[in-house]
C-alpha cells in the first residue's frame, strides 16, 4: 500500500469510528442543551443498546439493521424511567451531584448487565460480513458504508424532527429559556422526559451500530466511548449539535491517527491529551460561550 | 458543620478510637486485621479526596494521585534502599507536585471539565505507566514493593496495624486543622459562591491550587502505604474503580464533613463484605450503586445528617399533631 492509500485508510476508519461517536455526543448534547445535566453514565445506555441487539439477534435472527429500531425504542422508554426515577428528583441541586448521581448509575448499569449477560466479551457476526466495495484505491467493508449512511439518517431525522415538530419545537424553546417555555404553556418536565428518552436512543444506536461492526462487547465497554463523547461536546461546545458532529468527526481521525503513529495502547488517552490541550488554551472548550 | 461538634459525635470519636485501638486484643483472626489496615487507608483516600471536594471541585480521577504516590514511593524505596516510613512522604510529595500541575489546568475549569480532565488524566497517567514507563514500571505485570514492615519481624502485622492507625489518626486531625484554618474557610467559600468569595477578597485559583496539592498529598500517602501493605504493585491501580471508591464513600457518610469519609468507609465496607459472604458478585455493586442513589436523593448530606433528619421529622410531626390537636379543642 503507497502512503496516499494508507491516509485514506485512516480517514475512512476515522469517519466509520466518528460515527459512534456523533451519536454519543449527539445524545448527550440533546439532554445537556434541554435539562442542562451532564449525564456520565451516558456510555451505559450505549452498552444496554448493544444487549439488546445481540439478544433480538440471537434469538429472532432479524437483520441486525432492521433490530436498531427496537434496541432505540426499547431505550426511549428506560430513558424516560432514569430520568423519572433518579435526575429529576435532583434537579438544580447542584452539578456535583449530578455527576455522583451519574457514578450510582453506572455501578448499577454495567454490574446488572453483567448479571444478565455474563461479563465475556461477545460479538455478533453481521449477515454482510466479508463483502467489499472498491472506494477509490481502497476496499471497504460494506457494513463500514452501512454504518456511515444509517448516521447520517438518523441525523437528518433528527434535524427535521428539531425543526419540523411540534414536540421539537418546544424542545428548541424549552433548551434556549426554560422559564419563558414554561410561561408559554410548555410542559418542560415532559419535555425533559422525552428528550432524556431522545438520547437514550440516540446512545441505542450508536450501540447497534458498535455490535454490527463486528467489534466486541463486554458490559464495561460504554465508560470509555461515553467520555470521549463528553470530550467532543466541551471540545465542540455544550449544547451546539453541529459542534457535536464536526467534534465527532475529528475525534475519530485523530485517535485513528495516533494509533497509526504512537501505537494502539495510545488510542484512549490521546483524546483526554487533546482535551486538556484545548482546556488549558481555552477553558471553556473550542465553540464554548458563556454557557460552560 | 465543623465548629460545632455535637455531644454525640465526640461519644462516636471516642468509641472509634477505643474499638480502634482494641481491636487486635478482640480477634486474632488476620483477615479482620488485614481488612482492618485496608479500611484505614480508604479512609485516607477518601478524607483526600474529600478535601479536595470541599472547595468545590470533585474529582473523578483520584487513583491517578493515589497511584502516582505508591509508585514514586516503590520507586525510590528500591533505588534508594530506604524504609517505606520515608518514602511514603516523598511518594506523596511528587503526588502533590503533579497535583498542582494538574490543578493548575483545572482551577479555572467548571464541575463538568473538571471531572472531565481528571478522570481522563487517570487514563493518560495509566497509559503512561505501562507504555513509555514500562522500563522501570514493569509495565502490566508490575513489580514488588518493599513492606512496611518486614515479615520477618514477629507479629509484623500487628506492628503495621497500628503504624497505619497512627497515620491515619494524624492525617484525620491533620485535615481538621486545615479546615478551621483560614484556607479551609476559603475553600468553604469557593465552593459556596466563586463570586462572592472573591468579592471577600480570597483568591480562588490559590486556595483551589492549595486543595489540590493537599489533597493530591494525602491521596499519596494512602496509596503508598496501600502498596506498602500488599507487596506489589500493578498499573490497576489506576483503574476507574479505584476513582470511584472514595466518592462513593464520601457521599454516603457526608460530603464536606471530618467524620463522613469515616463512617461511609467503615460502613459501606461492612456492607460490602457482608454481601461477599451471601456470595454476591455483581448484584453487590447494584447494591452499592442503589445505595449511592438513594443517599444523593433522600439524604444528601450523608449519614452524619441522620440524626438531624431524624429529629427534624420528628419535630414535623409532633407540630402536625398540635396542630391538629388545637384545630379539635377548637371544634369542641
Amino acid at each position: 500500500m503507497d502512503d496516499i492509500s494508507i491516509i485514506l485508510q485512516i480517514l475512512f476508519w476515522g469517519l466509520y469510528a466518528g460515527c459512534i461517536y456523533i451519536l454519543l455526543a449527539t445524545g448527550l448534547n440533546l439532554i445537556f442543551g434541554v435539562m442542562k445535566v451532564v449525564n456520565f453514565a451516558h456510555g451505559e445506555f450505549l452498552m444496554v443498546g448493544a444487549y439488546i441487539t445481540f439478544t433480538v439477534f440471537l434469538f429472532t435472527g432479524l437483520n441486525p439493521y432492521v433490530i436498531l429500531l427496537l434496541s432505540m425504542l426499547a431505550l426511549v422508554g428506560i430513558g424516560a424511567i432514569v430520568e423519572r426515577l433518579c435526575f429529576r428528583p435532583i434537579l438544580g441541586t447542584g452539578k456535583l451531584n449530578e455527576i455522583f448521581l451519574s457514578i450510582g448509575l453506572i455501578y448499577i448499569f454495567q454490574n446488572g448487565a453483567a448479571m444478565i449477560w455474563g461479563d465475556a466479551w461477545q460479538s455478533v457476526k453481521s449477515p454482510y460480513d466479508g463483502i467489499t466495495v472498491p472506494v477509490g484505491p481502497l476496499s471497504v467493508p460494506l457494513d463500514y458504508i452501512i454504518i456511515i449512511v444509517v448516521t447520517a439518517l438518523i441525523l437528518c431525522g433528527l434535524y427535521l424532527f428539531l425543526k419540523k415538530t411540534t414536540i421539537g419545537m418546544q424542545m428548541r424553546a424549552t433548551s434556549q429559556n426554560r422559564k419563558g417555555a414554561m410561561l408559554v404553556g410548555i410542559n418542560v418536565e415532559r419535555i425533559d422526559v422525552i428528550s432524556f428518552g431522545l438520547g437514550c436512543a440516540l446512545a441505542a444506536a450508536a450501540g447497534t451500530l458498535w455490535v454490527v461492526s463486528g467489534q466486541v462487547f463486554n458490559p464495561y465497554m460504554g465508560a470509555i466511548p461515553a467520555v470521549k463523547a463528553f470530550a467532543i461536546i466541551i471540545l465542540g461546545g455544550l449544547g451546539s449539535i453541529p459542534g457535536a458532529i464536526i467534534g465527532g468527526l475529528l475525534m475519530g481521525l485523530a485517535e485513528n491517527g495516533a494509533a497509526f503513529l504512537l501505537g494502539g495502547i495510545w488510542k484512549d488517552a490521546i483524546s483526554f491529551i487533546v482535551l486538556i490541550v484545548v482546556l488549558v488554551i481555552r477553558p471553556t472548550g473550542l465553540f464554548g460561550g458563556k454557557e460552560g | 458543620m465543623l465548629s460545632a461538634i455535637s455531644p454525640s459525635l465526640r461519644y462516636l470519636t471516642a468509641l472509634a478510637l477505643i474499638a480502634a485501638a482494641a481491636l487486635p486484643f478482640l480477634t486474632d483472626n488476620m483477615f479482620i486485621i488485614n481488612l482492618a489496615v485496608l479500611m484505614l487507608i480508604a479512609i485516607i483516600f477518601s478524607s483526600a479526596w474529600n478535601l479536595l471536594a470541599c472547595s468545590g471541585q470533585g474529582s473523578l480521577g483520584h487513583a491517578a494521585f493515589f497511584g502516582i504516590g505508591a509508585y514514586a514511593s516503590t520507586l525510590v524505596a528500591v533505588a534508594l534502599g530506604i524504609t517505606p516510613f520515608i518514602t511514603i512522604f516523598i511518594g506523596a510529595g511528587v503526588a502533590a507536585v503533579i497535583g498542582i500541575l494538574i490543578g493548575l489546568t483545572c482551577v479555572r475549569l467548571k464541575e463538568w471539565f473538571l471531572a472531565m480532565v481528571t478522570f481522563g488524566f487517570a487514563i493518560i497517567v495509566q497509559t503512561l505507566v505501562v507504555s513509555v514507563l514500562a522500563p522501570m514500571t514493569g509495565g502490566w505485570d508490575g513489580i514488588p514493593s518493599p513492606r512496611l514492615i518486614s515479615p520477618a519481624i514477629p507479629g509484623y502485622q500487628l506492628i503495621e496495624y497500628y503504624a497505619i492507625l497512627a497515620i491515619t489518626i494524624a492525617i484525620i486531625i491533620a485535615i481538621w486543622y486545615i479546615m478551621r484554618s483560614k484556607a479551609g474557610l476559603a475553600f468553604l467559600a469557593i465552593r459556596e459562591n466563586e463570586t462572592e468569595a472573591r468579592a471577600a477578597g480570597i483568591n480562588p485559583v490559590r486556595y483551589r491550587l492549595l486543595a489540590f496539592a493537599l489533597s493530591a498529598f494525602i491521596a499519596g500517602i494512602a496509596g503508598a502505604l496501600q502498596i506498602h501493605h500488599i507487596g506489589y504493585i500493578t498499573p490497576e491501580l489506576f483503574g476507574v474503580d479505584n476513582s470511584f471508591w472514595p466518592i462513593t464513600f464520601v457521599i454516603l457518610g457526608g460530603l464536606g464533613t471530618i467524620a463522613g469519609p469515616v463512617i461511609g468507609t467503615v460502613v459501606l465496607t461492612v456492607i460490602w463484605e457482608g454481601l461477599k459472604e451471601t456470595g454476591m458478585t455483581f448484584a453487590r455493586y447494584v447494591i452499592i450503586g442503589i445505595i449511592l442513589i438513594l443517599t444523593i436523593i433522600f439524604l444528601p448530606k450523608g449519614l452524619v445528617s441522620l440524626p438531624e433528619r431524624v429529629r427534624e421529622w420528628k419535630e414535623k410531626r409532633e407540630r402536625k399533631r398540635s396542630v391538629i390537636e388545637e384545630f379539635s379543642s377548637d371544634i369542641e
